[in-house]
């Protein structure tokens, strides 16, 4: 079906609003008799913890309470993602506050409540922690050894989950190839940095509270933050404002989301709490950060055999609301958009005493693009083939849609149901003029490219209702959310499609868990597919009772319709990067980014180049630039945003966006997901380059972030030679 | 402390100052920064992304020049001319600026587009002729974290 | 990250500011552009007692031209010494001005201040010691000029007095002949340099004399290159001898090394810079 303006680039609504300061995100709500909350946090990666002391704080003029473990039910903050959820998971869940231990720098221990965020940083820092410090492990790998200090005494391991992924005869496989290639790759932890830190108002009601600031999975933290006060789950509502940016880290519950609500009602007065740049760095979900030993075998004409892999995630010191699915997406992804005879994954979930692990843009699949990509290329390299020629040898193509790989019976299968990964790809190189880049690359200039699959579009399912009032106006009502991506503006065009009317008519609420009943939210590049095509059935639906009726549309109150998902896809990306590379200093500008993804179909394809572009940027500086480092005491050393290094607009590219719309059979409106595309084959494509541009003699390109310093020692050969 | 001459560190006093044009008093303790003491005067516009002066989501311009608003203690802007996003443009009548950003798609959830907008503003009508290494020299001075910077660099060249 | 708690004073003078500091004791802290300061203050790693404000002084502002040189007040901001038409070895001034932070931070910092302040990865001090500045230091006793090699003692240390303030910098007359270069290294745009090179010599028939390579953000302080200045005295800015020079001044640094740069990276940026600085100067001149 082709819309009058599904298909458009239609403006939003609320840029006006948001470019004349007229915008309204939670630190700039204010109500009447609030008290400012401040988290005291541990100063220390690991220790016992005897005492809190308050006496001190509790002094200071304009302070209120300072609620302590003792003060607040003892709950965990339980994991979201069933399938993601397992026994020994349970069993190392987060306290609201710490009681007894302190497991990471950052860890909230007491909560100050006071009469101005002045105060009640002063107060803050004379709450007493007697703390009796104990060892941490020097890193990812050693805590995941057996004598490694416990995170959780009671488990017995730093290891809380192991998971293998198996297709094909694996042994068979490597025995029979004629070139085995093996590293070791590493990437450090990363995090989304919005612009905007987190933040939250509460306030009491008659019989619940209020919550504004929620973002991303409202309804799920609605039922859990009522649960864990033991409030009725109507009673409590959560409200979305403005919001400046998600990329996955923010809308997860945090111990915050429970306690900025509980001090309100024990108060009996609204509470606000901003969270500030320097906690965000270390109390928001870290990510990323993990160790692969991957292994290919191929034939001597570059066909892809099989590949083994054991990797190693850092979930950090406590499982939070993702469980380990951190650990389980990567194996998913490994295989990629390629025909492999045979493969076998283990994925081990370590503890850490560093801050909590979650999902950050692109999860598990950045991370799997990147460690195979970058296999690729060296096994390209070994075979003296074209990096682009070794992926056309292997990618899938069309012909066999849809395409399975069959994990046995414990495990659901990895089917790709649509695409032409093979002839995307083909345009990808096609439209970069990848062939000339090859031949006009100067000294020092490198062009990488990957391919990578991306899981998209998790269901179950989302509700939407629509109903057309008298004066013509239409009213929407989804479940998921906005992180400032445009998703209203998207499903207000399927609306108006839908309904045949101006865009403008169609009002999308999405903001109030108390006007919208029930709703996944907005995650895994979801919100077009679910909530979309549920705003379709519901306007057909509406429609269709019109037509029943022979009533006005206006005439037919509002009509609900729900889209079910019962599993996800996949849609394929290719990026091709082309940066320059200084030897003397390691520096590297990405001059060009290329970014194609299988869209499906472009609802609004200005914004769903905005959204591959701006995921693209954060790939390429989580390539370069952005680590989130401990010490070997277990400090984190990234405490400001001049010292996390998101990029400003001198590190950026030339970017291209290239939308592929592959028809799409699983869902009426035809699309498929592209929030997170942009970001999931950059770091990839960036490394590749890198390693290209580089002297034939540097050592191996295998960890991230490619600073200006590690650059430079991969070319002067510093410190230890790829491992064999 | 026995001159008098010393305000306390959580004593209220009144800043006046020409905001947006106007004349202003603003309310602030010693500790309050510029931003901290716009912000309570109800003009929100100005946003707090990091507090460190690493972001830029707070500038405004101070006296005529484009500073974080952060890094000015409030009491220091007595006497001075103190310009915020608001002053620019409002969503019926924008700003060429935020015109040239709303066109170009510079914004995505806009919590650092105020501190883009005066930037550029600023840029437009002190340096009209600005060629592309100033304008991607001045555009370096904010972090944006949803756009990748292609838009709002479009929007300033313009 | 909010600061915590100071008293406050405005001066309103140069001399009711250093009363306002006596008056206050040691853990006062005078207060400029605050773009070095203030962020120290939020993330609470400082925590003056008072804060003396000269921000506003007008008698600190300004330059002017006397028997002894350039006169630069100590609230020039780096702005304006970027947009200075300085011409010889004094655009060296403006050309470490151009590169602290961002554009909005060099409208608020000072040259005073950033002198003060005397952070080893500061622009400013790699200037006034390759040009042979002198700080022109104020007490209520009377005031006393410091040359810039005698002043810059470790990480944020300075030859200053507790009650001393800076209130200008001299610039010899003589800088006003010859050429100046300056180059850095910083991850991003705007950030700290991991390394910057401040040169600057006459060149009089191709041959060089009074060749200054000052290097920053390489040890506790500003440090010239004295063995690769040797090197040049007097000759020709050729290529092989830019090489060597930019060889012996990494050769000789003895770089800070810290948790995320190492010292032999800082030694390979020195050259690196040294060479591209010195070349810069080579093709300025011709």
């Amino acid at each position: 079906m082709t819309g009058r303006i599904v298909g458009t680039s239609v403006s939003r609504a609320r840029d006006a609003d948001l470019l004349t300061g007229r915008g309204r995100f939670v630190a700039d709500l204010d109500l009447p008799g609030q008290a400012w909350a401040r988290v005291v946090r541990s100063p220390v990666p690991r220790a016992k913890l005897s005492r809190v002391g308050v006496e001190d704080a509790l002094a200071l003029p304009g302070v209120v309470v300072v609620l302590i473990a003792d003060d607040v039910p003892d709950v965990r903050i339980p994991i979201r993602v069933s399938f993601a959820a397992t026994e020994a998971a349970a069993q190392v869940l987060q306290p609201l506050l710490a009681r007894n231990a302190v497991r990471y720098v950052g860890e909230p221990v007491a909560l100050v409540l006071a009469e101005d965020p002045w105060t009640a940083e002063d107060a803050a820092e004379l709450v007493i922690l007697d703390l009796e410090l104990e060892d941490v492990s020097e890193d990812l790998v050693a805590s995941a050894s057996e004598g490694a200090p416990r995170v959780h005494a009671e488990l017995g391991t730093n290891v809380v989950h192991t998971a293998s992924t198996r297709f094909g005869d694996v042994e068979e496989a490597f025995a029979g190839a004629d070139v085995i290639v093996r590293r070791r790759l590493e990437l450090p932890r990363q995090t989304g940095v919005p612009i905007e830190t987190r933040g939250l108002v509460a306030e009491p009601t008659t019989d619940g509270v209020t919550v504004w600031g929620a973002a991303k999975v409202k309804h799920f933290n609605r039922t859990a933050t009522a649960e864990l006060l033991g409030l009725d789950p109507g009673s409590v509502r959560l409200v979305e404002v403005d919001v400046g940016g998600g990329f996955g880290v923010r809308g997860e519950l945090y111990p915050e989301d429970v306690l900025v609500p509980l001090a309100a009602l024990r108060l009996g007065r609204p509470v606000k709490w901003i969270e500030d740049r320097s906690e965000h760095l270390v109390a928001t979900n870290h990510s990323r950060g993990q160790a692969h030993d991957l292994e290919l075998a191929a034939t001597r004409d570059g066909r892809l055999v099989a590949m083994r892999g054991e990797h190693w995630v850092d979930q950090g010191a406590y499982v939070r609301t993702h469980g380990v699915l951190p650990t389980l997406l990567p194996s998913s992804h490994l295989p990629g958009p390629y025909v492999w005879e045979a493969f076998e994954l283990t994925a081990h979930a370590v503890l850490t005493n560093r801050t909590p692990v979650g999902t950050y843009r692109g999860p598990g699949m950045t991370e799997a693009a990147f460690v195979r990509e970058r296999m690729l290329d060296v096994l390209a390299a070994e075979l003296a083939l074209d990096p682009a020629e070794l992926r056309r040898r292997n990618l899938i193509r069309a012909e066999s849609m849809p395409f399975t790989y069959d994990l046995g019976p414990d495990a659901p299968p990895i089917v790709y149901e649509s695409g032409d990964f093979a002839g995307s790809f083909e345009r990808l190189l096609d439209e970069a003029g990848y062939e000339e880049l090859r031949r006009e690359a100067g000294e020092g200039v490198g062009i990488g490219i990957s391919a990578a699959v991306e899981l998209i579009a998790i269901g179950p399912y989302e509700d939407a209702s629509v109903a057309v009032a008298a004066d013509g106006r239409a009213t929407v009502r989804v479940g998921v959310g906005s992180l400032g991506q445009g998703v209203e503006t998207v499903l207000a065009q399927i609306a108006a499609d839908e309904l045949g009317l101006a865009v403008e008519a169609v009002e999308v609420r999405h903001h109030d868990t108390g006007d919208v009943a029930d709703g996944f939210g907005s995650y895994a590049s979801r919100s077009t597919v679910v909530a979309g095509n549920a705003v379709a059935l519901a306007c057909r639906a509406l429609r269709e009772r019109a037509a029943a009726e022979e009533s006005e549309l206006a005439g037919v109150g509002e009509v609900r319709a729900r889209f079910e998902r019962a599993h996800p896809s996949y849609s394929f990306g290719a990026a091709l990067s082309v940066v320059s590379v200084d030897a003397e200093t390691g520096r590297v500008r990405p001059l060009r980014h290329v970014v194609l993804h299988d869209v499906g179909r472009a609802i609004n394809p200005a914004l769903v180049e905005g959204q591959l572009v701006g995921a693209a940027m954060q790939g390429i500086a989580g390539a370069l630039s952005e680590e989130l480092p401990y010490d070997a005491t277990g400090q984190p050393l990234a405490r400001s945003l001049a010292d996390y290094r998101v990029p400003t607009s001198e590190e950026a590219p030339v970017f291209e966006t290239i939308l592929v719309e592959h028809p799409v059979a699983d869902n009426p409106l035809g699309v498929k997901g592209a929030g997170e595309a942009g970001i999931v084959g950059a770091p990839a494509a960036v490394a590749n380059a890198v390693a290209d541009a580089l002297p034939a003699d540097a050592h191996d390109v295998l960890a991230l972030p490619l600073t200006p310093q590690r650059v430079h020692a991969l070319v002067t050969r510093a410190g230890r030679p790829p491992t064999e | 402390m026995s001159s008098g001459r010393w305000i306390a560190a959580d004593d209220r006093v009144e800043v006046e100052v020409r905001l947006n044009g106007e004349a202003a008093t603003l309310e602030a303790t010693p500790r309050w920064m510029l931003a901290d003491a716009i912000r309570a005067h109800g003009l929100t516009g100005t946003h707090l992304g990091c507090e460190d002066g690493v972001c830029g989501a707070c500038t405004v311009l101070l006296d005529g020049d484009p500073v974080r608003s952060c890094l000015v203690l409030a009491l220091r802007a007595a006497g001075s001319r103190v310009d915020t996003v608001e002053s620019l443009g409002t969503p019926d009548a924008l700003h060429p600026v935020q015109e040239a950003l709303r066109a170009a798609r510079g914004l995505q959830c806009g919590f650092c587009t105020p501190g883009f907008a005066v930037l550029g503003a600023w840029l437009r009508e002190h340096e009209p002729d600005a060629d592309a290494e100033r304008v991607r020299e001045v555009v370096s001075s904010n972090l944006c974290r949803c756009t990748g910077y292609q838009p709002i660099l479009e929007a300033f060249g313009r | 990250m909010k600061a915590p708690p100071f008293a406050y004073a405005r001066a309103e003078s140069v001399a009711d500011a250093l009363a306002l500091l006596a008056e206050a004791g040691d853990e006062a802290k005078l207060l400029a552009g605050g773009q070095s300061l203030l962020p120290l203050l939020v993330h609470r790693v400082v925590r003056p007692t008072h804060l003396v404000d000269i921000d506003g002084l007008d008698e600190l502002g300004g330059s002017t031209r006397d028997a002894r040189g350039l006169v630069l007040g100590a609230l020039t901001r780096h702005a304006e010494l970027e947009r200075a038409q300085l011409e010889g070895r004094e655009r060296l001034l403006s050309l470490a001005a151009a590169q602290v932070g961002h554009v909005p931070i060099r409208f608020r910092g000072t040259l005073g201040g950033s002198v003060a302040h005397a952070d080893p990865a500061a622009e400013l001090p790699v200037a006034l010691l390759a040009l042979d500045a002198e700080i022109v230091a104020r007490s209520s006793s009377g005031e006393r000029t410091i040359p810039a090699r005698n002043f810059f003692l470790g990480p944020f240390t300075t030859a200053l007095a507790p009650d001393e303030a800076v209130v200008a910098v001299v610039v010899p007359e003589s800088a006003r002949r010859g050429t100046a270069a300056f180059a850095e290294f910083a991850p991003r745009a705007g950030d700290f340099a991991l390394a910057s090179v401040g040169v600057a010599a006459l060149v009089e028939d191709g041959r060089t004399s009074g060749v200054r390579i000052v290097l920053g953000a390489i040890e506790a302080t500003p440090v010239r290159a004295t063995v690769a200045e040797d090197l040049l005295e007097g000759e020709a800015l050729a290529v092989a001898a830019i090489a060597e020079a930019a060889h012996v001044a990494a050769r000789d640094c003895d770089p800070i090394e810290d948790p995320s740069t190492s010292a032999t990276y800082r030694r390979a940026l020195v050259r690196h810079l040294v060479r591209d600085a010195l070349r810069t100067l080579r093709g300025a001149d011709a």
